[in-house]
């Protein structure tokens, strides 16, 4: 095992408000880290700092052995390696489902575009949506939706991906097939942060638990310890509000 | 990356390239230097005015020519109106004035003026049946003057003393037809000019003596063009000594040449006036269909360049953008006009022809406009969507492109249609720096034959169905581009 993601001492503040208060992390390659923590603990700020859709105050973070505070590192190539799923899934409404996966791989150069196709109906193929590949994203269900934005991701071929709480738009109906997708991957070896809410897809998929609270890692380790035997105060008080619900 | 800069910087190259030969070329069309630009006002008969083949004649413009072949010099006369043509020569855009400018102290300081060349003075007229007698009936009412003239200076002066407020224009038609209506009670006007109106047809009456007493004079910018003062001094004494004088003055105040134009000013049907005045609208209607598509196209680029500036992530860009949004949605078209044309040439020295500062206003004016809603349909697309676009590693300009504009641009049309249809309507404006577009056509059509209410009509009939037309096509593309 190499680490995939090295965060040390990472601050992120927005004017006078502190949101990351300093974290070390390290995500080693194939692990599945689930970070729960309660609204606005810092959690999508802190996915956002990995991939530099946020520019962190101070700290420094390795990805696959980049530095990415070295001015010479070219940010659009880290970002191919770094597949990132949102909340509200963002797929591009002004192209059909196919052209969504097949946009970045052809646009970059990794493919031309009848392997571009392929690749694409292959993976619309994998999480169920074969038949969409014509479709307009805004005539799909929010699960439909959030299981080609996973395609999407896939299509770059990424080492690593980031959810940021890819559920929790969702009717309760849908969860089931979106994390079913996610689960396949984390079989597959896929290298994954999930934030995320679904404390049973984080007892059985999880590596690693996290759990933060006010821009801090309060504590973490394996799911069963976290869950079972949680030792901060704040975590103990945070799962009884989840799991009493 | 690159591919996508090199796009926008062949765009703004384009751009600069396209003005850059509209400014030489037209220089080239003016560049001959034997040639000077001479303006004049678009009505003051029977000095200039437009004649039934909306051909430029009158005293001013017949002597003006004459001298010239005299003396050698070429010349081209420009109606731009009084008031314009007295800027445009103080900021070097013509090298002379002659349109019956009565020579003044105040003037003097300004502009070096020839020999005399015609007897003038101040009178007042009024409507045909008015109870005006004097100056005392004025307390209190409207008196009509028209910008700039030695006849508004004199009314300006006594207004105080006898308590009548002033109502001011640009053409001298439009003053008489203010006073025939009775929204003004009386006008002031040179002497000369006012007995022409009313031998031919104009409902006016003359009730003062000559208040002043001047003469009218060729001018020149003061200290300028001093070569160009001199020939015309000498081609007027010619003109004086072999008789050629006498005979520009009677073929306009003789009676055969009254009894014509006064024949023009009697009822003309709707029909008849359009026949007539066909060539000369549809001329006009060319030159403003020419203003405004190139002023579409450079204001588009200009706009849509602006606007992405303010939306890339680079906070000088932004600002800058801002800024020049701001300034010049901010300044009236109006203003932009007169600044571009009579302002800015005093600073840079040089020339603007009238098109060029024409299409300069506009491409900055509708710019600004498009700029903003560009801007704002660009800032209308989820910000979720460039997020997932640059997480993809797409770079920002493919990401811009691919995704962002695509979706902005949906927003937008709506607001380019409507801009393209009020760029159309701005070009009427560009008569004020005398560019011979369809209103100023009308207007000088008017001034000839005083058919205000019909030849508006005409005009008013073109522009909408030119932006019927216009919105036919914008739609049609909106369809298509939906489809
Ligand atoms: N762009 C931003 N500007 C200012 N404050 C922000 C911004 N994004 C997030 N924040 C603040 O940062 C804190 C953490 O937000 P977030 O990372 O979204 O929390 P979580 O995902 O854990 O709910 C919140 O207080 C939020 O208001
Ligand atoms: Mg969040």
């Amino acid at each position: 095992m190499s680490a995939k993601i090295e965060v040390k001492q990472l601050r992120k503040s927005y004017g006078s408000n502190e949101v990351l208060k300093g974290l070390d992390l390290t995500v080693q390659d194939n692990e599945v880290v689930v970070m729960i923590g309660p609204s606005g603990s810092g959690k999508s700020t802190f996915l956002r700092t990995l991939n530099k859709l946020e520019e962190p105050t101070s700290g420094q973070i390795v990805v696959d052995g980049h530095d990415l505070n070295d001015p010479k590192v070219n940010m659009n190539k880290v970002r191919e390696k770094i597949g990132m799923v949102f909340q509200h899934f963002n797929l591009f409404n002004n192209l059909t489902v196919g052209e969504n996966v097949m946009l970045s791989p052809v646009q970059l150069g990794k493919v031309n575009k009848q392997e571009a196709e392929f690749l694409a109906r292959g993976l619309l193929k994998e999480v169920g949506l074969e038949d969409k590949f014509d479709a307009k994203p805004q005539s799909l269900s929010g699960g439909q939706k959030q299981r080609v934005a996973i395609a999407r991701t896939l299509a770059m071929k990424p080492d690593m991906i980031l959810f940021d709480e890819p559920t929790s738009a969702l009717d309760p109906e849908m969860v089931g097939d979106v994390l079913e997708v996610m689960r396949n991957l984390a079989k597959e070896g896929m290298t994954m942060i999930v934030v995320t809410h679904e404390m049973g897809f984080a007892k059985e998929v999880a590596d690693r638990v996290i759990f933060m609270a006010d821009g801090h890692i309060m504590e973490e380790g394996k799911p069963e310890e976290i869950f079972n035997n949680p030792q901060n105060p704040r975590t103990k008080e945070f799962l009884n509000k989840v799991l009493n619900v | 990356m690159k591919k996508g800069r090199i796009g926008w910087i062949s765009i703004v190259a384009t751009f600069f390239i396209l003005v850059g030969l509209a400014l030489v070329n037209t220089d080239k069309i003016h560049a001959d230097d034997n040639t000077y630009q001479i303006g004049t006002d678009v009505t003051y008969p029977p000095f200039e005015f437009a004649n039934d083949k909306n051909k430029y004649v009158g005293i001013d413009i017949d002597i003006m020519k004459a001298a010239a072949k005299e003396e050698g010099f070429k010349v081209n006369v420009k109606p731009v109106g009084f008031n314009a043509a007295v800027q445009a020569l103080d900021a070097g855009q013509l090298d002379g004035v002659i349109a019956g400018t009565t020579i003044t102290p105040e003037r003097k300081q300004k502009m070096d003026f020839s020999t005399p060349y015609f007897k003038t003075g101040v009178v007042m007229a009024t409507g045909k049946n008015s109870k005006v007698k004097d100056f005392k009936d004025l307390k209190g009412k409207k008196v009509a003057i028209k910008t700039g003239t030695a006849a508004a200076t004199y009314a300006e002066k006594i207004q105080k003393k006898y308590g009548f407020k002033t109502v001011t224009f640009d053409d001298s038609d439009n003053m008489y037809s203010d006073v025939v209506t009775g929204n003004s009670v009386a006008c002031f006007e040179d002497q000369p000019v006012m007995q022409y109106a009313i031998r031919t047809g104009i409902k006016l009456k003359i009730i003062t003596q000559p208040l002043t007493s001047g003469s009218y004079g060729f001018s020149v910018k003061k200290s300028h063009n001093q070569k160009l003062l001199k020939q015309f001094n000498a081609g007027l004494k010619k003109l004086h000594e072999d008789g050629q004088y006498g005979k520009i003055v009677s073929r306009y105040l003789g009676e055969k040449a009254v009894a014509a134009q006064e024949k023009e000013h009697s009822q003309n049907s709707f029909w008849d006036l359009w026949k007539q005045n066909k060539d000369a609208l549809l001329g006009g209607l060319q030159q403003t269909l020419v203003l405004t598509i190139l002023s579409i196209i450079f204001a588009t680029a200009f706009g849509v360049l602006l606007g992405l500036m303010g939306v890339v992530p680079s906070k000088f860009a932004n600002g800058l953008s801002t800024v020049i949004i701001y300034i010049f949605r901010g300044l009236p078209l109006l203003v932009l006009a007169l600044f571009i044309y009579t302002g800015v040439p005093n600073l840079i020295g040089q020339k603007i022809p009238a098109f060029v500062a024409g299409i300069i206003t506009l491409t900055l004016n509708e710019g600004a406009y498009t700029a903003a809603f560009v801007k704002g349909g660009i800032e209308a697309v989820d910000d979720g969507q460039m997020e997932a676009a640059r997480s993809l590693g797409l770079p920002y300009g493919k990401a811009m492109r691919r995704v962002i504009l695509p979706q902005g641009l949906k927003i937008m049309i709506p607001s380019f249609i409507n801009q393209f249809i009020i760029t159309l309507k701005d070009t009427s404006i560009l008569s004020i720096i005398g560019i011979l577009e369809l209103t100023q056509t009308g207007k000088i059509i008017i001034a000839r034959n005083l058919e205000g209410f019909k030849i508006w009509t005409m005009v008013a009939l073109i522009y909408l169905v030119i932006i019927t037309l216009l919105t036919w096509l914008s739609k049609w593309v909106e369809r298509r581009m939906n489809a």
